[in-house]
């Protein structure tokens, strides 16, 4: 068994809108002088630190984890999955 | 795309020639049945729409109402189910949207938010917890930011709903008649969308909830931003204000298609507009996709060229998008282009009228033998009994769904939701009143009386506050209407409806159908919802603090109906028996004489009789008063009946009301003359719930054991899911 650490990011689907990160956008980010931003896009994201075999079985278990608990609504939610190994 | 092959037939022979991609999305979503009406519009022109203080105006989305000094009440009710059952946070957000632009639309503020919501078995089916607890955080969220108080509702679970959610949304606006859109056009005005941005969010939507959910991709989310729509409420008032709107309409389901479509075929105009003018999310999107995206937050305003500048700038002092999309001319078409490209050319009146069904209908067989009752187990303990009930989700407090509810923002709030019904101060010293209340338990067994039903226990609600009632709107929520037996249930509690509004001159304000609520499992339980608005000229009955010696005195008759009834459903499990009816004339006598004594300031509280019977009825009173009673049940007015009858049988036209000892000559005068049926039945003091029957005595609570259940089943069981009892 070995330590890895899942991130677990979770944003809207591309395509439906994320007011919170258009108005980052609009009323701070461009409020400034940074016209070459053209997008934010906000996300949440969960840090799991996690005992597994492997790092497939990490990822699949924690997916297993949100997808139970409903972290997220997978109709409305763009769920990606990072693993690294401690 | 759910057009069907005759409709195809008939579009193409309307215009004599196959139609082009764009125009087939357009007809699609206008002749949706969620955007059409088709199977149920012939029907509804049964209900009285009109009335003294009924303002009638061609392309209103909200039904106006005329409260005098120069004042008018507008009123609508919209649901979202199917976006709610798959995204109950933002289905239910984005649902109290589309009801406040409606009112909006009118040129009123709104003013305040219901919620009637109805989900599956929380006790033990985990997704509809879930369903439930992100609904009410989605109304709470939305309605909170927007700064307009929910001040009312209800909550309801039932099995028929499992996997399913029904988001009902009702709002109230209020305004100055002179400030009433007198939706008008004049040569060379021109067409504007505000608000937010169009995306592919809620493509398809009205389709969508013309179709069963299970055949679904479930695609359509769509995802709120109230502050968007805080900043169009503030611009459309301020544009409003300053005369720049000649007329307007909100843009929910069917998108562009039908806020276009419709708009000219109310004004008998043709509207000329341009795809490419439009301001998108994303830039790759094609005429179709922006002709039917249900993207939330946005208006479309005629105005004229010179009040455009005007428009606009106020567009900009809000930082909300204005884009002037189109013309409008005279030739009655719906002409829309993409650059100099024509994409879709259509006869208003054509799209915007969808041919109407008239389908068959056949009495359910089910209810046939609905009303057999079995013979049930004697009940051994009623205090425990009660102590059941009184932790049922059905009958628990809902203070934890209220209570995440801004009730106050706007200081108008005089009467706060946990009574019968909320009562608003409106700017003339008059005061509003507002209740809806749904029952598809009874609708299930007898769709017409269940339907009165529904509508009498809104009126009673309001009646509690001192309130007449003035004005109706209904929320007709069914299955497929293809099913003869389903449709049945819909024109029965459609004549029901009908025949309790013109009998009391209630006049219906406004509306919705929802048809195709089905499950995997079937169809919903007909699910009537049914709002009622009342006026208070004077002063409202705000519930006083009762106190020991205090008499508890019922009016109306208590019947042999526990059909339908949560003592029934919960305790027994049993669906059926004998629904309860209303007896017209009963009704009116008994609303009449409840107001009267209001309105003499002789009582300290009203309160009506419904969910759970009498025994919920006078527990409620004593537990949010924090004082025992003792009711005598052999005094109960009405034929002779056993004592699970006489608890909780839920018949209508009753109201318990409680008041000082030295008003009892006074109170019983008054409703001698107005020949009501009445006993005075109990006298509040202790710390006691006790109903005895004779000697007898039959239940013995703690009223503080039963508060605390009471008031703390739901949040436990949604939270932390345990079950009380």
């Amino acid at each position: 068994m070995a330590t890895f650490s899942v991130h677990v990011t979770i944003e809207n689907k591309p395509g439906i809108s994320d007011p919170e990160g258009e108005t980052i956008l609009n009323d701070l980010v461009l409020k400034g002088t940074h016209e070459t931003v053209s997008k934010i896009k906000t996300a949440k994201m969960l840090k799991f630190t996690i005992q597994e075999k492997d790092k497939e079985s990490a990822q699949s278990k924690v997916k297993e984890i949100c997808d139970d608990l409903r972290i997220y609504n997978p109709m409305v939610s763009k769920v990606t999955l990072d693993v690294f190994e401690n | 795309m759910s057009l069907e092959e005759r409709e195809l037939a008939e579009l193409k022979s309307k215009i004599g020639r196959d139609p082009t991609s764009t125009e087939l999305q357009i007809v699609a979503a206008e002749w949706s049945e969620h955007c059409s009406y088709k199977s149920s519009k012939r029907h509804l022109k049964m209900l009285p729409m009109d009335g003294p203080l009924v303002i009638n105006e061609k392309g209103y989305d909200s039904g106006v109402l005329d409260v005098g000094d120069g004042y008018v009440v507008t009123a609508h009710i919209e649901s979202h189910n199917h976006p709610s059952a798959v995204e109950p946070y933002g289905g239910a957000a984005t649902g109290v949207g589309g009801v406040i632009r409606d009112i909006l639309s009118a040129g009123t503020r709104p003013i305040a938010i219901f919620d009637g919501l109805r989900f599956g078995n929380i006790e033990n089916d985990l997704q509809a917890r879930w369903l439930f607890k992100n609904a009410v955080t989605g109304i709470a969220d939305y309605g909170n930011c927007l700064g307009i108080p929910t001040i009312g509702g209800e909550v309801e679970f039932d099995e028929c709903y499992e996997n399913y959610a029904l988001v009902d949304v009702a709002a109230l606006g209020f305004g100055k008649k002179e400030n009433l859109i007198k939706n008008h056009v004049e040569e060379g005005d021109v067409v504007v969308l505000m608000g937010g941005s169009t995306g592919r969010d809620g493509i398809g939507g009205s389709q969508f909830a013309s179709d069963s959910l299970e055949s679904e991709d479930r695609s359509a989310v769509q995802i709120p931003d109230p502050f968007i729509e805080k900043l169009i409420i503030e611009a459309v008032l301020q544009a409003r204000s300053d005369g720049l709107i000649h007329a307007m309409k909100d843009l929910g389901g069917g998108g562009l298609s039908c806020a276009i479509s419709e708009t000219a075929d109310a004004m008998e105009i043709g509207i000329e507009m341009d795809v490419d003018k439009v301001h998108t999310r994303e830039s790759d999107m094609n005429p179709d996709e922006i002709m039917v995206s249900e993207s939330q937050e946005r208006m479309l305003i005629v105005t004229s060229k010179t009040k455009l500048k005007k428009l606009e700038e106020i567009c900009n002092k809000f930082r909300i998008g204005c884009s002037v999309i189109g013309d409008v001319n005279f030739n009655n078409q719906v002409h829309i282009k993409k650059g100099e490209k024509t994409v879709a050319n259509l006869p208003a009146d054509f799209v915007a009228n969808a041919t109407l069904l008239d389908l068959p209908s056949k009495e359910p067989t089910y209810l046939k033998t609905i009303e057999t009752e079995k013979n049930f187990e004697s009940i051994s303990d009623y205090s425990k009994l009660m102590m059941k009930l009184l932790a049922s989700p059905n009958i628990a407090s809902k203070i934890w769904v209220y209570g995440q509810y801004d009730h106050e923002v706007g200081i108008r709030t005089v009467v706060k939701p946990g009574a019968d019904a909320s009562v608003l101060r409106l700017d003339n010293g008059k005061y509003l009143s507002a209740k809806i209340d749904g029952n598809p338990k009874q609708c299930y067994i007898n769709p017409r009386e269940g339907a009165i039903g529904c509508f009498e226990e809104a009126c009673r609600n309001v009646v509690c506050t001192g309130a007449k009632p003035i004005g109706m709107l209904d929320h007709l929520q069914f299955g497929n209407p293809n099913d003869p037996e389903i449709f049945w249930t819909f024109l029965e509690s459609l004549k029901g409806l009908t025949d309790f509004a013109k009998s009391f001159e209630i006049p219906c304000v406004g509306g919705k159908v929802s048809l195709y609520n089905e499950t995997p499992k079937g169809s919903i339980k007909p699910t009537p919802v049914i709002g009622v608005i009342g006026l208070i000229e004077k002063k409202p009955s705000v519930p006083q603090k009762i106190s020991n010696n205090d008499c508890l005195l019922i009016i109306g008759d208590t019947k042999d109906e526990l059909g339908g009834s949560e003592y029934f459903e919960y305790v027994h499990k049993f669906v059926g028996g004998k629904c309860p009816s209303v007896n017209f004339a009963d009704s009116k006598k008994n609303m009449t004489s409840v107001l009267d004594i209001i309105d003499k300031n002789l009582i300290k509280l009203a309160h009506d009789c419904s969910k759970g019977g009498l025994a919920i009825a006078v527990s409620e009173i004593c537990m949010t008063n924090q004082i025992g009673c003792n009711v005598s049940l052999d005094k109960v007015p009405g034929e002779k009946l056993d004592v699970d009858r006489i608890l909780f049988s839920e018949s209508h036209s009753r109201y318990l009301i409680s008041f000082d000892n030295e008003n009892l000559s006074k109170i019983q005068s008054i409703l001698n003359e107005n020949n009501v049926s009445f006993a005075q039945i109990g006298q509040f003091g202790g710390k006691k719930i006790q109903f005895n029957n004779g000697t007898k005595s039959v239940i013995d609570l703690d009223v503080e054991k039963a508060h605390e259940t009471w008031l703390h089943a739901l949040p436990n069981l949604v939270l932390h899911g345990k079950k009380t009892n």
